[in-house]
């Protein structure tokens, strides 16, 4: 009954939607389903593509929540949701690899947001009492900087929460850049609200903290957090993929290296690109430079605003940059909404 | 009209100026007295890190043992005995030894911690029908506040660990051992305590030798209660760093591993039943026990 209802619903839709737009872009539209992550960026990504494409192109958007696997996973197996804006495809990386190859996703936007990355980060107080200890390495070298409170003979090292993709990588990272001698615990904040909170106490304080972290975020603009650079090389991507994205049964043998370079795309289903015409055009484009998310995800998080409302703030703020991502009758059309 | 149709609120900025403020206060209590309040805490830490360590490094057949002795000691039943062991036999199998140690260290020190504090607030509530109605909207808010809501002002204060992730079991499991020592005491028979009066009892002796032990089988109720409360709060204490049973099932939600979750819940739910059982004979025993004495 419920499907029967949905699909009467569908019917409907789809049919009102060629009654009002006669305009063959727009009824080739339909509806489309976008995944809204529960982090920062992505939510503001979610949310100016719901609107850009409901005002521009007149859609017929709805916004799901997700989250990296459950999102991945569902667009795979299930093509639903047709968009996830902002996936971070270093912890899917051999499945999304697979799941191109057999058809089922496509990557339609290599680089949504610049200047992005994950890494091993400092609290800004940190470098300013001990400026010489300026790379990944050289802080390795000293965990007594960073004592940890149920062992102060250890240094913490705050990693990834249980179960998120970054967890594998910097538990085998750990491994390989051999912290265990040097004298590290490798800390498990839990949850995101316990890696920020424990961000926000040390910075807030100005104690020292160094664990993993990544760009863009809130905290990172709100705390001057910096990004230790790596002075290991780049070891390989038969490491990284092969190894250290993997559980540690699967990575006998972790070779130290810096950290990928970041990767988020732009994931869409075939099914959609199939049918997608104007959607999938502006997302090839839609490109946020990374100080402007950054400055965003700022407000969002000093202002206590959600997605929805950042969304119009973005788009309010910065037509300079969005202009550029649609057509012009387009940009007219979502300028006279706002 | 519009004043019926829309809710009389405060406007947009005054409510970001308002919430700004909160947590502009809250940030600047964390500098002045976070440290402070992290140093008084200390041995607390120290205490959870010892009696950690000390139960994961034993030697497994001394906790099995030990295991064995409590539900015998407490139940009295070679059932209830048999089943402990062999669940904790299973759990060490499947290995998920070291976690069930470190969540068992932390329930057991919340757990006398709550009794610690929950039983002379309980007896104060009943002393007292003005501390009664004081105390008793707190519990109210303890036990429905949402868990999220003041685990982000605990990891402010306290960082991520042992310490905050205590003080959140305890937040939540406080309440039924203060309400049922309040309520057992209570419930004590009028006549009895005249007794105990005609006696020529004092109120130290009346409290010590009449009251609580009568009260001892809703005490124990509510020993039973603020342990099972302090089990559900395993994995959300986990979201704050807590080593324990809590992260594996963290780990199993966000990435749909099925048998990993399983597995793990249902080791949880094995010591709840242990404790429960042992818990519940025991205050069925004592009630006997006091039967029997008059």
């Amino acid at each position: 009954m419920i499907q029967l209802t949905k699909t009467a619903a569908l019917i409907l839709a789809a049919a009102t939607t060629t009654f009002w737009m006669p305009d063959n872009a727009r009824a080739a539209c339909g509806n489309i389903t976008i995944s809204e992550m529960n982090w920062a960026s992505a939510q503001l990504m979610a949310n100016v593509d719901k609107i850009i494409l409901q005002k521009g192109y007149g859609c017929n958007t709805e916004i799901v929540p997700g989250d990296t696997m459950p999102t991945f996973t569902s667009m795979s197996e299930k093509g639903r949701p047709d968009i996830a804006p902002e996936l971070w495809i270093n912890a899917v990386r051999e499945p999304l690899k697979k799941a191109i190859d057999s058809g089922r996703l496509q990557v339609i936007n290599k680089a949504p947001i610049t200047g992005l990355g994950e890494g091993w980060w400092v609290t800004p107080s940190f470098l300013k009492k001990h400026p010489t200890l300026n790379t990944v390495e050289k802080v390795l070298s000293r965990p007594d900087l960073f004592p940890y409170a149920e062992d102060r003979t250890k240094g913490a090292f705050i990693g990834c929460p249980a179960g998120w993709g970054c967890q594998l990588a910097n538990a085998n990272l750990y491994r390989a850049f051999k912290m265990k001698q040097k004298g590290w615990v490798l800390v498990n904040p839990g949850s995101g609200a316990g890696l920020k909170g424990s961000i926000a106490k040390a910075a807030n304080r100005g104690e020292n903290w160094f664990g993993y972290y990544w760009n863009p975020t809130a905290i990172v603009g709100k705390y001057n957090l910096i990004k230790l650079p790596f002075e290991t090389k780049w070891a390989g991507s038969n490491n990284w993929d092969g190894c250290i994205v993997k559980p540690e049964q699967d990575c006998a043998d972790p070779k130290p290296s810096s950290w990928t370079k970041s990767a988020v795309r732009t994931v869409i289903t075939t099914k959609f690109s199939k049918r997608g015409g104007v959607a999938a055009k502006y997302l090839e484009n839609r490109i946020f430079p990374g100080d402007v998310m950054n400055s965003m995800l700022v407000f969002m998080n000093n202002e206590k605003a959600n997605g929805a409302d950042t969304a119009i703030e973005f788009l309010t703020r910065h037509s300079d940059v969005w202009i550029k991502w649609v057509s012009k009758e387009a940009a007219k059309k979502i300028k006279a909404s706002l | 009209m519009s004043f019926f149709d829309e809710f009389p609120s405060l406007d947009r900025r005054g409510l970001m100026e308002l919430r700004r403020t909160i947590d502009n206060e809250f940030r600047d209590f964390s500098r002045e007295y976070g440290e402070a309040l992290e140093n008084f805490f200390d041995p607390l830490l120290q205490f959870l890190v010892g009696l950690e360590k000390l139960m994961i490094s034993a030697p497994w057949p001394v906790i099995i043992i030990l295991v064995g002795c409590f539900a015998w000691a407490g139940s009295r039943s070679k059932c209830i005995v048999v089943g402990s062991i062999l669940s904790f036999l299973t759990i060490g199998y499947l290995g998920m030894w070291e976690d069930t140690m470190a969540t068992l260290a932390i329930i057991s020190a919340a757990t006398l911690i709550c009794i610690g504090i929950g039983i002379p607030i309980g007896i104060l509530m009943s002393r007292y029908n003005r501390v009664q109605s004081a105390v008793t909207p707190v519990l109210d808010i303890m036990q429905t506040i949402p868990s999220f809501v003041y685990l982000i002002p605990v990891v402010m204060l306290l960082g991520i660990g042992k310490v905050p992730g205590l003080l959140a079991v305890c937040i939540y499991a406080l309440p039924p051992i203060v309400r049922l020592t309040n309520l057992g005491i209570r419930l004590v028979d009028k006549e009895v305590l005249e007794a105990s009066d005609a006696f020529g009892a004092s109120p130290l002796q009346r409290l010590i030798g009449v009251q609580i032990p009568l009260a001892l089988p809703n005490i124990f109720a509510g020993v039973n209660q603020t342990i099972m409360m302090a089990l559900s709060m395993v994995v959300i204490a986990s979201m704050i760093g807590v080593k324990g049973l809590g992260i594996p099932v963290l780990q199993a939600v966000s990435n749909q591993y099925l048998a990993l979750g399983l597995m793990n819940g249902l080791a949880i739910v094995a010591l709840a039943i242990i404790f429960d059982r042992v818990t519940q004979r025991l205050g069925k025993r004592l009630q006997k026990h006091g039967a029997l004495d008059h």
